[in-house]
């Protein structure tokens, strides 16, 4: 459903000019789990981006669903984003002026749902990720985990077909970051197609498919560690299915 | 097009300190510039008016006879002066007036009027012009009905009571209403007395006062004023006023060294004297409007320019959750409203009673609710420019924002 062919990205400044991807290619099948790697500055973030129609790119083609995307005008790809598109940042970026219901309700203000949907899909989202009781409540009265679980309510009340995430867990203890990330597995096993950038291993490992970003290109594991990735992969569907998610 | 109207309102509840003081500034800037207005344009409608004098042709001066223990008939001099300016190639015409109009003095009268004794009421008071047959030309006034004194009907042997009178539009109107004035009569004091016949209506002429009510009902009388001290109208063309400045008391000072003669100056010159408080008044008042207007669009634009530097995070995330530009112009758009016309319907009552007592305490005329009205929407006008640049800088704010900042 995602496809990226020669992709590259320069960042010009007055002084600089950085590759942040470099003929970057990858597909991303419908309903995969991909964790991202990589060393700081590698280029995830600016993948993630471009994934997401958040910024545009210097070179290549990308294929949303068949269509080529390299061009589209701001209003479309602001209506793709609002569509397709479900993102979770490492900083939960919840708006602290709104309480949660109308946090998870902006996206669908934008979609255009009227009140009745609006307030159905609040819930129902608000309810999978265990807050509808505090709907209410404005975000500084909730931890960082229950933050980042709005957040997600958030990105999942639009319905959309995949889920782009930037260090989702990257502000989280290890127990919160286990928490949400049995919340995105859940995500992930009722369909969402899920790309989620990540410093730990532990969690990447739980995915189905991991990738490397070195240097503004993919390593994909299969190259370098060849059979003993065949072996973790298994080893991680079984901590999956050990992991399922139960109350979060 | 979806407004978003109650998340942006529920918001600015739960941040109310900034929205506040600018919802008080917009209040008391539409109070202040709808009354402001109000009294600048009063102002100006004032001068406005028209004194049915041709103001730049028409000049007056004093005469004083410092040795009054002669023989001289004044009277008779009055006449010989007269008659020499009048032959002067210059003049238009010239006569004698016992007030200069819109100078700022003079005579002012309350006149009985009625069939009888039980129905008589007063007239309107009246600024009154004593003078004779060639005030009418000599001020240019339009005589519009009846006709004007004949020659030999002004009273010259003076100290007697006048006989006829020629009054204006409006005092005929406010005195008689749709009944004709020519032939009506107006007594000087209780009823009977003094007994004056109206012989013609004069269009527009105003008294000395600019600022009373009754400047507009002017009357003139067939008798001269006589004594030491004269007043002498002439019109002329423009050109030649400054030259007749030195020709006319060199003239009668031929027939009559002892006497001073000074004081020239056109009608239109105490127009300006007489209208400078107000222009003053009116250029302040407008000073500060433009002011109050000012400070509170860089206000509002500066609350707005805050605002979006504070959310840049949450403008870029907005964006990455599916607004386009224009959602993020308009939502600033809307909250600025919200503000603008809370704001802006308060400062219309305040400014409906500030009107009130501005009234009670100066004598104003009521304020006509036009003016917050129209305040108001000028308002609106003013918050849509003010906010509109900078909210177009906030919707340039790129969706990679919310993962790019901390
Ligand atoms: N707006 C920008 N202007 C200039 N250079 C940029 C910009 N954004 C990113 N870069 C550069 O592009 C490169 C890739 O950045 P990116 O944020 O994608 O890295 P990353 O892999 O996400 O790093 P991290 O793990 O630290 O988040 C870096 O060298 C970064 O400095
Ligand atoms: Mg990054």
């Amino acid at each position: 459903m995602l496809a990226m062919k020669n992709v590259s990205k320069i960042f010009k400044t007055d002084l600089v000019e950085t590759h942040a991807l470099r003929d970057f290619n990858l597909e991303v099948n419908e309903g995969e789990f991909v964790a991202v790697t990589g060393p700081s500055g590698s280029g995830k973030t600016t993948f993630l981006n471009i994934a997401g129609l958040l910024e545009g790119f210097t070179q290549g083609d990308y294929f949303l669903d068949g269509v080529n995307i390299s061009n589209v005008s701001d209003n479309k790809s602001a209506a793709i984003r609002n569509e397709k598109i479900g993102f979770i940042f490492q900083g939960f970026n919840l708006i602290s002026d709104l309480n949660l219901a109308e946090n998870v309700e902006v996206p669908l203000r934008y979609r255009g749902f009227n009140a009745k949907e609006r307030q159905r899909r609040v819930i129902e989202a608000l309810e999978q990720v265990g807050l509808a009781a505090r709907m209410k409540h404005l975000p500084s009265q909730l931890s960082g985990g229950q933050q980042q679980r709005v957040a997600i309510a958030r990105a999942l009340a639009g319905k959309p077909r995949f889920l782009l995430a930037d260090e989702p867990t990257g502000n989280l203890d290890s127990l919160m970051a286990r928490q949400v990330m049995a919340l995105l597995e859940n995500i992930n096993q009722a369909g969402t197609t899920i790309i989620m950038v990540t410093h730990d291993g532990d969690l990447a490992r739980r995915a189905q498919r991991n990738i490397q970003i070195v240097d503004g290109q993919v390593c994909d594991f299969s190259l370098y560690q060849g059979q003993d990735l065949s072996a973790t992969k298994e080893a991680h569907q079984q901590v999956n299915i050990a992991n399922k998610p139960v109350a979060v | 097009m979806m407004l978003h109207v109650k998340p942006i309102l529920s918001s600015l509840m739960r941040n109310k300190t900034g929205p506040l003081l600018l919802l008080v500034q917009i209040m008391l800037s539409v109070a202040i510039v709808a009354n402001a207005s109000f009294i600048i344009i009063e102002r100006l409608s004032l001068m406005q008016r028209d004194s049915g004098v041709e103001e730049t042709q028409v000049f007056t001066f004093n005469l004083y006879a410092f040795d009054t223990d002669t023989d001289i008939d004044l009277d008779k001099q009055r006449q010989r002066d007269l008659a020499a300016i009048r032959r002067l190639p210059e003049v238009i015409d010239a006569s004698t007036i016992n007030m200069s109009p819109l100078g700022g003095g003079g005579s002012s009268s309350t006149f009985t009027v009625g069939e009888s004794q039980e129905t008589s009421q007063y007239a309107p008071e009246a600024p009154i012009f004593y003078s004779d047959e060639h005030l009418v030309n000599t001020l240019g006034v339009k005589l519009i009905e009846g006709r004007n004194f004949y020659a030999d009907e002004v009273i010259t042997s003076g100290g007697e009571a006048p006989t006829l009178v020629l009054v204006t539009q409006v005092f005929a109107q406010k005195t008689w209403g749709d009944e004709s004035p020519l032939g009506q009569i107006i007594y000087m004091g209780e009823w009977g007395d003094y007994p004056v016949k109206v012989i013609g209506v004069i269009e527009t002429l105003q008294g000395a006062w600019v600022d009373r009510e009754m400047n507009d009902n002017s009357l003139i009388f067939n008798v001269p004023m006589n004594g030491a001290f004269h007043k002498y109208v002439v019109r002329s063309d423009l050109d030649n006023i400054a030259s007749l400045k030195e020709i006319i008391p060199a003239l009668l000072h031929q027939d009559e060294p002892n006497r001073v003669i000074k004081g020239f100056k056109t009608i239109a010159e105490y127009r300006q004297s007489a209208y400078r408080a107000h222009e003053l008044m009116a250029t302040v008042l407008g000073m500060m409007v433009i002011l109050l207007l000012l400070i509170t669009s860089l206000g509002l634009a500066g609350l707005v320019m805050f605002n979006v530097g504070r959310r840049t995070k949450q403008i870029g995330t907005r964006r990455a959750l599916g607004a386009t530009k224009g959602d993020i112009v308009r939502f600033f758009l809307v909250e600025n409203y919200i503000i603008c016309i809370i704001g802006g319907s308060l400062g219309a009552i305040l400014a409906l009673q500030l009107g009130e007592q501005l009234m009670q305490l100066y004598s104003l005329p009521i304020l006509a609710p036009i003016y917050p009205l129209l305040t108001f929407l000028g308002l609106i006008v003013l918050t849509t420019i003010a906010v509109i640049v900078p909210a177009q800088k906030a919707a340039m704010i790129s969706p990679a924002t919310a993962t790019r900042s901390v």
